[in-house]
């Protein structure tokens, strides 16, 4: 019944309320919001310079043009107010716009709307018919076999995987050539990342940008081919399947300690052996190193998959992660340096597009923290002259790991011992597996994987072919990782006992309760 | 329904609902609050259950109602089904609690959250000695030029500050996801409208590498500014985080000079 | 009877007086015309290819490896793709004739055909696409709303601009050679150097006109030309390599 009247309301076609009930937008009281808040990123002007937008990619929104990505209406309309206050409420994921809804009032939020609206005339023109579209609702099995087969016949006839790529992470063989309206690089979005698509990450976000485009963007509109019966609407809501299909059902949820089961047999020592399908894979988001110079305000990698197993005498860890070039790759030699070019940087940073390979450095301390419960652990980024960390740094080309003790971001030496690394780079992502025998062979350098215990761990990730080399690169704060030890069989000893002794007390109370109910 | 209304036992298993409803759904919701863990979620059940226990056993007449349901459930033929349930499911249920007690996972270390400890009474700031005790914002001394040291304390704030500590100044920047413990919240009342300007001058100018090794671990990401800004812009990016949030900074008069700008807070 | 007549002929008169005031003559279409021809000094430039191996049906289009289209310098040394327009000069009231049929831009072997062209206000553009492979067609106008439509197929999609502009780019993403360039005008007088380097805008009302000559890579100069009547005059311009 209340699910009935609330499927009323939500498919009631929207009432136009009368005019007293519209809030006002006030526009002096939205400058005041905007000055304050919004002008440090867009400008006192609109026009997207603000003092922190040289730092960013993507760029701030220039309001001067009236262009936005994210709309319900045609390509090239302008937005309506909902759209514009949609990305004000809950910012837009992947850039540096944060949600300002519980951080501005309504009120607040929607002059700062009003004012926003007031740096371009087309919102003044009245000529502007500002319709949004009609959508449909998605068809039923969406996420069935069927319905991606469907999905996936139509990304590749329409050309989707031209700046997409194959496999959809961004490294189709126009991508490297796209600028936005502005001349700026622009990454074709990778899209097992739903979690960070400007316009959310839903199946009907993910069709409404097809039906809308991304206006500014090389992103086109797909509702031509729709209105002139080349695509139906529910193949192209198929389609938006099939792409929400390539991210994990639920954006990834950080949690801190990898667990290593113990496997029997050996570890799995190539990065595509079948046995990493069973092992559950963790997330960790990855940041721009801001701490030392030279400082990557937007860097390449976003955050990696982690995997670990052992068999109790050595440790396999697989780290997977999207980077659409195998660097180094000169086909993205002029996309690195209009992005050098783009994201300002320190001062002493090269602005020359350079031939860097792509790195992944596991780090660990170097001596493992007996008291206070093993709080104690060195710097995260990479030690400090007097608290080493321990270190695998894996490179592209040449393609090896090394071992080594980082004193420092600035100081790396070198160990005999190296893990063993295997590594594949397959439509955009990088597979690396990296293997060592827990007990170290040089024990006074190397740190000892004990099962049963919380063992720090940091990653680090360089995408060469977005200049990314030495301190500019992405970085991880320490999460840890844990070998876990097969249950012993004693553990089940006392569950049992505790059931038994249980059970029996019940029997012992229902007997007597029932002796006594008859003796009464 | 009266029927259960107004027996005891069954308002007593109402009161056990409820409260487990409100401690473990409804207090989370509350503005500051947090997810209650399971083991303190135990002590309020229990608490909640030896008050009933109290009020039901106050008198005799309800004592014997209450005990009704429970001596009808092991005793009358008709619920033997309802006897064997409870007969399988509270063991079952035992055995569970007692396997998740034994069976040892590996958690992360706990995270304290550190007290920022005294600040020294001097710093060496690029080469130049500053005395921290007593010190005053200089730019203060210039109320002309304030607008103008304002406006440079934005940028630099936009300019390096704002990937960790956010555009609201709350800490919850595009990059804080990375770090651990997480950006200072500068909205929050306990970080810099509880400390002086000469404190938060030495925290950004020494950043995380320059907290005292005697202190609690220390695990925070802030540089040290000092490499990148100058003394003015310091002192201007101050000025800025005040004017923005609305906070005063504590003075030297009010709280002394003995541990004037000591109070609790993280990078 | 006389009387009659007189009030009728004034009447008459009258009615019609009024008619011409309320509807003046519209100097819509004169028959003056100017030509020229687009000069090009200096050594003519290299134009990069255009490697189009990741799409073989367009690729099987050329002969030889196409080259960009930015600098097009004729066989007779002139320079093509110019796009010249009387800038100002009409009589205030000029009222120009409804657009009729559309100008159509073809996408055919991942080129635009033609590369500069000029249409009306309200003017139907039919954007084609030959290739039947995806091309995005994207308007960058600044004056006039963009749009971006994707054509992966043989289809033709119809957009019209709103106000006059010169000019808008126009470009596809998945192949970033790809560029043309649409003026948007309120006057059909305008013209584009062909093959010979010459132009021609004809039906030009008498008066004193700014004529803009615009190329891409060598920016804008600018002719005033004075004609009256049926007059033919002429307005050479010459561009230099850079």
């Amino acid at each position: 019944m209340i699910d009935a009247l609330l499927a009323l309301v939500l498919v009631a076609p929207p009432v136009p309320r009368p005019s007293f009930l519209v809030p006002v937008q006030d526009t002096t009281k939205g400058k005041a919001v905007y000055v304050k808040w919004c002008a440090g990123c867009h400008g006192d002007g609109g026009a997207g310079d603000g003092a922190a937008a040289a730092h960013m990619l993507p760029r701030p929104r220039n309001f001067t043009g009236a262009i936005y990505k994210i709309r319900t209406t045609a390509s090239g309309q302008l937005p309506t107010d909902a759209d514009l206050l949609h990305a004000i409420d809950e910012g837009l994921p992947g850039s540096a716009m944060p949600g300002w809804r519980g951080r501005l009032s309504d009120a607040e939020r929607r002059d700062a709307m009003s004012y926003i609206k007031t740096f371009s005339s087309f919102f003044a023109d009245t000529s502007q018919h500002v319709v949004a579209l009609k959508f449909s609702s998605p068809p039923g099995g969406g996420t069935g076999t069927e319905a991606l087969k469907v999905g996936r016949q139509f990304y590749d006839s329409i050309g989707c995987r031209k700046c997409h790529g194959d496999q959809g992470r961004g490294d189709g063989p126009s991508a490297p050539t796209l600028k936005d309206d502005a001349g700026f690089p622009i990454f074709a979005a990778d899209l097992h990342q739903s979690w960070r698509f400007r316009g959310g990450g839903t199946v009907e976000d993910i069709y409404r940008r097809l039906r809308t485009g991304l206006d500014g963007t090389p992103m086109p509109s797909f509702s031509d081919l729709v209105d002139q019966k080349f695509l139906t609407d529910q193949e192209l809501w198929r389609l938006a399947q099939y792409v929400r299909s390539l991210s994990p059902a639920k954006p990834p949820e950080v949690r801190d300690v990898i667990h290593a089961p113990q496997i029997a047999g050996a570890v799995p020592a190539s990065p595509d052996d079948s046995a990493w399908a069973r092992v559950d894979r963790y997330w960790f988001p990855l940041v721009g190193q801001v701490i030392h110079k030279e400082r990557a305000f937007a860097p390449a990698v976003s955050g990696v998959w982690v995997q670990a197993v052992h068999d109790s005498t050595t440790l396999a860890l697989r780290v997977s992660w999207d980077d659409r070039t195998q660097s180094p790759d000169t086909a993205w030699l002029g996309f690195e340096q209009r992005l050098l070019e783009t994201v300002a940087g320190d001062d002493s940073a090269s602005l020359r597009a350079e031939r860097w390979p792509d790195q992944l450095a596991v780090q660990f301390p170097h001596r493992l923290a007996g008291g206070a419960g093993g709080m104690e652990r060195p710097y995260f980024l990479m030690g400090g002259p007097s608290d080493p960390v321990y270190q695998w740094r894996w490179t592209s080309q040449p393609r090896r790991a090394v071992a080594g003790l980082a004193r420092g971001i600035d100081r790396f030496d070198t160990l005999p011992g190296t893990p063993a690394a295997q590594a594949v780079h397959d439509h955009g992502e990088w597979r690396v597996v990296l293997t060592r025998a827990l007990a170290p062979s040089d024990t006074a350098n190397e740190v000892p994987f004990d099962a049963g215990r919380a063992i720090p761990v940091a990653f680090f990730a360089w995408d060469g072919s977005s200049g990314e080399h030495g301190s500019r690169m992405a970085v991880s704060t320490w999460y840890f990782l844990a070998l876990d030890r097969p249950t012993p069989p004693s553990v089940f000893i006392s569950p049992v006992l505790a059931m038994l002794v249980t059970l029996g007390l019940g029997l012992v109370v229902v007997r007597r309760a029932q002796r006594r109910g008859t003796t009464r | 329904m009266r029927r259960y209304t107004e027996h005891p036992f069954w308002q007593a298993v109402g009161i056990l609902l409820v409260a487990y409803v409100v401690v473990v759904w409804v207090v989370p919701l509350l503005p500051g609050s947090a997810i209650v863990p399971k083991s303190v979620v135990l002590q309020y059940m229990a608490t909640v259950l030896v008050g009933v226990l109290i009020y039901v056993s106050d008198s005799e007449e309800r004592w014997q109602r209450f005990k009704e349901p429970i001596t009808a459930m092991l005793v009358e033929p008709r619920l033997r089904p309802v006897r064997s349930g409870v007969l399988v499911v509270v063991p079952v249920l035992v055995g569970l609690v007692a396997y998740g007690q034994v069976q040892t996972t590996v958690a992360a270390p706990p995270n304290l959250r550190s007290i920022h400890p005294a600040p020294p009474t001097e710093i060496t700031f690029r080469g130049k000695a500053i005395s921290l005790t007593g010190l005053e914002n200089p730019l203060r001394q210039h109320p002309d030029s304030l607008p103008a040291y304002l406006a440079d304390g934005k940028r630099v704030y936009y300019q390096n500050c704002l990937p960790c500590h956010g555009d609201h100044l709350d800490g919850q920047g595009h990059f804080a996801s990375g770090f651990n413990p997480l950006p200072a919240n500068f909205q929050d009342n306990g970080t810099i409208a509880q400390l002086t300007e000469s404190f938060v001058f030495w925290r950004i100018a020494k950043g995380g590498p320059g907290l005292p090794r005697e202190g609690t671990p220390w695990n925070s990401a802030m540089p040290k500014w000092e490499d990148f800004l100058t003394e003015r812009e310091i002192w201007s990016v101050i000025l800025f985080l005040y004017d923005q949030t609305g906070w005063t900074p504590r003075t030297w008069e009010k709280t002394g000079t003995g541990d004037g700008g000591r109070g609790t807070g993280h990078d | 009877m006389r009387k009659l007549g007189v009030v009728a002929v004034g009447a008459a008169a009258l009615g019609l007086t009024l008619a011409a005031w309320t509807r003046q003559p519209s100097p819509t279409q004169g028959g003056a015309t100017i030509s020229g021809k687009m000069k090009f000094t200096g050594t003519k430039p290299a134009m990069p290819k255009i490697d189009m191996s990741e799409e073989p049906k367009c690729k099987a289009k050329y002969q030889g490896v196409p080259t960009d289209e930015a600098v097009v310098v004729n066989a007779n040394g002139t320079l093509g793709n110019v796009f010249v327009y009387a800038k100002s000069g009409l009589p205030a009231s000029y009222q120009a004739a409804a657009p009729s049929g559309d100008v159509t831009l073809d996408q055919d072997g991942c080129r635009y055909h033609p590369h500069v062209l000029g249409i009306l206000v309200g003017q139907k553009l039919a954007i084609k696409n030959s290739d039947g492979i995806l091309h995005n067609i994207k308007a960058k106008g600044v004056k006039n709303r963009p749009f971006n439509i994707s054509q992966p197929t043989n289809m033709t999609s119809e957009r019209t601009f709103s106000v006059p502009e010169v000019m808008v780019p126009l470009e596809c993403n998945v192949h970033g050679w790809m560029h043309a360039w649409l003026a948007v005008l309120p006057h059909p007088f305008f013209a584009v150097s062909g093959a010979d380097g010459s132009f021609s805008i004809k039906g030009l009302p008498p008066g004193t006109y700014t004529i803009e000559a615009w190329h891409e890579k060598y920016g804008t100069q600018t002719a005033t030309v004075t004609v009256a009547g049926s007059e033919t005059k002429t307005a050479d311009f010459s561009f230099a390599a850079k």
